[in-house]
């Protein structure tokens, strides 16, 4: 098992290094750089831009600056942001955890709404209650998370019952502990609703569909005839052989943790990582960039490595000796 | 909302408990001899309370030397001055940190004296190694800043001395005898050396990262109204009231009114608005579609917004001039100033007023901003929607309409050419589009393509491979400063920059004109100049000018000492004050 873990880490280094340079690469095609702004200003001359350009290490041919930063980010130290001068790495950090306390937040929400509803509109197929949860579901599916982000505030906004936006108030600092973890859960109903609605009708339907798949397979029916209770032969049989597909979906989820939900956290003003990549892919704060995207492919690749224990952990059958 | 009422006598108890403790520690600071009054402050104010204001970006640093945007702007503003500063209202200069100057006959030398026993916002006297150090600073290698290239002169920088502890003196190079703008180019920001002189020590790029967004608030010290307290990305920036401030109200009373500045940041316009309503933050800059609307909210709301005047910001179509961008038949055309004047008449400002700023423009007729009260020239008859007199104008020089509807040039090339903008600004895209419609009715063929913002730039200003672009540029009230953008030597100068000659009479003429406010030391000669540049632009049109969009400011009733300024100013911060039963 260890081997199989260490096996899997080791392939994320050649991985990660293909990553950076197709992302190096690929941000360079796109035309223009990161002193667009600057450029416009009529009280700033050209040398000037000139010189700031150096400074920022842009002159220099491409390969000598993909090298430089690749061997800083060796050193874990993974350069200065072109727009706040300040390291990358405590940039990122202002809004990690941010960001991981609403898709936490949102996971679970979603997890303990999408997996019992499925279970029992399976086990009550066409029933009423299963086709109002398929109505609501397409709803999730269809509806855009900064549509329904937008409606939300737009009600909290008409209500005055919880604030428009943002993660804290403005008196949050003086606040004691429990006043400030109950200001900010206030904060993260709307976006957490939102972002966890969205997942959940997603993940209903597939708990649903491979919950009655299982339940169609002969083995339940020969717990059925044998006279086995409706509810073991649910959840000690169907549904622990229908979660399968379900925690590979759990990976991906744990993989898009931090990108998640970057459209919502520009809508709703919520200081995550998502608003500050957009901004810095607008930009071209190249290395604000770089950071970000290894960041995902390193989530990514360890939410499928997860899920992959979790379905050995689950599933006898799965073995990686 | 509930729970911000149930919190509100807590943090109000705690910020008093902080400001007693603070005063009462180090006891009230002594008064400076010789403070500025406020004398465009209607109103005495009353202490305490909060005013809240919000930015779309968070600030991206707080070290006012390398301060290039608006929202890093708002922060340091509030904390750090500069030698002179210029009056909101008048845009007049007028002494700050520096109490009074003296500037010798032939104009080179002047002389500013400091204000006495002035301090820090950490009770350390500013002497004029502090100037001297901020002076340093900005020419340092590495540092970037955009005050270097005000305080040089035709490549010659500005010769400094200390003369005694509030006594500073300047030399204007030789090559450049008196300088008119020097006030102007003088409101450089005044940073501390016993905080800073360690990174610049350090050299430029360590200076440029110092006081940077993730500096902690015992570093940052400034003589502004206000001290720089807290900042949590992507949320706000708290600051808090500097009780060793120079400037008094007409009683003598020390400024500023208000105990904490916030400025929160919000991720897009529209939430601005929705917190605004919503009371949750005080002022609010409305877009000119919104004018009307906000209006009938006035009462229900508790504000009041303001009809302000025209913004300095000038949105233009300007058509590329520069042989090594555009080949003829293109050049030719775009180098014809009859061709370019046609088109000035034959776009209907009047439509892309109301159905683009609602009513809420003004006609542009050159450069300067009609709310530009200093220098706009008033003589000018902005060029009237006329499609006879633009083919008029077209068919005297040569170019004529087919039978087919489209139009041609003397040598029979059909007139097409491709106009971008920065894709994703509304405004512009709606001008494009409009433009496009108008000089189809002269036969026209136009090609409208938005793209984005970095790649138009690149074109701009690097490839030069474009034919036509609507975009805007912010302007200042004292207009020589854009040198960059009118001398033909300039990099921004769009249409052909770069040139070792001036090109055309004109640009010769503007060039002429442009020394000539540099050097210029009289108001009344300088407006005269200005009077005649406007004339020679309108005249040549490099640019084609779009409405001047009007400033609606809103402003929530219980902020006090409320005076209309420039480009919609609606006061300053160390004069205002909060009127009603106080917030936290």
């Amino acid at each position: 098992m260890f081997s199989y873990i260490a096996r899997r880490l080791l392939n994320l280094v050649p991985l990660l290094i293909g990553v950076s340079l197709m992302s190096f690469f690929v941000i360079q095609l796109s035309p223009g750089d990161f002193l667009a702004e600057i450029r416009l200003n009529p009280v700033v001359s050209g040398d000037t831009v000139e010189q700031m350009r150096r400074n920022l290490g842009l002159d220099q041919p491409l390969h000598i600056q993909y090298v430089k930063w690749l061997w800083s980010v060796l050193r874990l130290d993974f350069g200065y942001s072109f727009a706040y001068q300040v390291p990358v790495g405590w940039l990122i950090g202002t809004r990690l955890l941010n960001t991981l306390i609403l898709n936490v937040a949102a996971l679970i929400l979603a997890w303990l709404v999408a997996i019992p509803i499925g279970i029992r509109a399976a086990t009550r197929q066409y029933s009423v209650s299963d086709n109002a949860f398929s109505m609501v579901a397409y709803l999730g599916i269809s509806t855009p998370t900064f549509f329904s982000g937008l409606l939300l505030l737009y009600l909290a906004f008409k209500t005055g019952w919880l604030p428009i936006g943002g993660m804290t108030s403005l008196d949050y600092d003086f606040l004691p502990a429990t006043g400030k973890i109950l200001d900010v859960a206030r904060h993260l109903i709307i976006p957490a609703a939102v972002l966890g609605f969205g997942a959940s009708a997603g993940l209903m339907r597939q708990m649903r569909g491979n919950l009655l798949e299982v339940l169609r397979q002969d083995y339940v029916r020969t717990a059925k005839a044998k006279g086995l209770a409706e509810r073991p032969v649910v959840y000690k049989h169907a549904v622990r052989n229908a979660i399968n597909p379900l925690i590979t979906l759990f990976g991906f989820e744990i993989g898009a943790l931090l990108s998640g939900s970057a459209i919502l956290e520009n809508v709703v003003g919520w200081p995550g990582l998502g608003q500050l990549i957009l901004d810095s892919v607008i930009r071209k704060d190249l290395y604000v960039v770089m950071a970000s995207l290894m960041l995902g492919s390193v989530t990514l690749v360890l939410g499928n490595l997860i899920a992959d224990l979790l379905l050995a952990l689950v599933d006898p059958r799965i073995r990686y000796d | 909302m509930r729970s911000r009422i149930t919190t509100l006598p807590l943090v109000g108890t705690l910020v008093f408990v902080l400001l007693v403790s603070m005063t009462g520690a180090q006891g009230q600071p002594p008064p400076l001899p010789n403070p500025k009054v406020a004398a465009e402050a209607p109103e005495i104010g009353k202490y305490g309370g909060t005013y809240i204001i919000s930015q779309i970006s968070d600030p991206r640093t707080f070290n006012p030397i390398v301060v290039q945007d608006t929202a890093s702007g708002a922060v340091t503003n509030a904390f750090s001055d500069g030698l002179v500063e210029q009056n909101y209202i008048t845009g007049e200069i007028e002494p700050a940190l520096a109490e009074s100057w003296t500037v010798s006959p032939d104009g080179r030398t002047w002389v500013f004296t400091l204000r006495d026993k002035l301090v820090w916002s950490d009770g350390q006297p500013v002497t004029t190694d502090d100037v001297v150090f901020s002076l340093e600073a900005i020419f340092t290698q590495g540092v970037d800043t955009s005050f270097r290239d005000l305080l040089t002169f035709k490549g010659e920088r500005v010769q400094w001395r200390k003369l005694d502890a509030r006594r500073i003196q300047f030399q204007t190079p030789r090559s450049q005898p008196p300088i008119g703008l020097f006030l102007r180019f003088i409101g450089f920001p005044v940073v501390p050396k016993h905080k800073l002189a360690d990174a610049l020590a350090k050299g430029g790029a360590e200076f440029t990262r110092s006081w940077g967004v993730n500096a902690s608030a015992r570093e940052i010290v400034g003589t502004g109204p206000f001290t720089f307290q807290s900042f949590t990305p992507g949320q706000r920036v708290i600051m808090l009231r500097n009780s060793r401030y120079w400037k008094v109200d007409k009683n003598g009373q020390r400024l500023p009114y208000l105990t904490r500045f916030v400025i929160q940041t919000v991720p897009n316009q529209d939430a601005a608005r929705l917190q605004f309503l919503s009371r949750q933050i005080d002022a609010y800059g409305a877009r000119p579609r919104e004018f009307a609307e906000l209006k009938r909210q006035e009462q229900a709301g508790n504000f009041t917004i303001y009809d302000g005047p025209e913004t300095f910001t000038r949105e233009f179509l300007v058509l590329n001039q520069n042989p090594a961008g555009v080949k003829p038949p293109k050049l030719t055309w775009f180098q014809d100033a009859r061709f370019r004047r046609a088109i000035a008449q034959a776009i209907d400002q009047n439509t892309i007023i109301q159905q683009v700023y609602a009513g809420r423009a003004t006609v542009p007729t050159s450069d300067i901003s009609v709310g530009n009260k200093l220098l706009y020239n008033p003589n000018l008859r902005p060029y009237q929607y006329n499609i006879e007199r633009a083919q008029q104008l077209l068919a005297e020089a040569g170019y004529r309409k087919g039978p087919d509807g489209l139009l041609r040039d003397s040598q029979g090339n059909v007139v097409e050419f491709t106009m971008a903008t920065n894709a994703g600004n509304q405004d512009r895209e709606a001008i494009g589009n409009l433009v496009r419609q108008d000089l189809t009715k002269l036969g026209m063929r136009v090609t409208f393509a938005p793209e984005s913002f970095p790649s138009l730039v690149g074109k701009l200003t690097g490839t030069y491979n474009w034919e036509a672009i609507i975009i805007g540029f912010t302007g200042g009230i004292e207009h020589g400063t854009a040198r960059n953008l009118w001398l033909s030597s300039g990099d921004l100068h769009m249409w052909n920059p770069k040139q070792a000659q001036p090109a055309t009479q004109w640009e010769a003429q503007v060039d002429q004109i442009f020394e000539q406010i540099a050097t210029e030391v009289d108001a009344a000669k300088r407006k005269q100049l200005y009077w005649r540049f406007q004339e020679i632009v309108f005249e040549n049109l490099p640019m084609i000018y779009f409405p001047y969009v009007k400033t609606q400011p809103a402003l929530r009733n219980t902020i006090g000492n409320v005076k209309l300024g420039l480009q919609g100013a609606t006061g300053v911060l160390e004069t205002r004050y909060y009127k009603g039963a106080f917030r936290p």
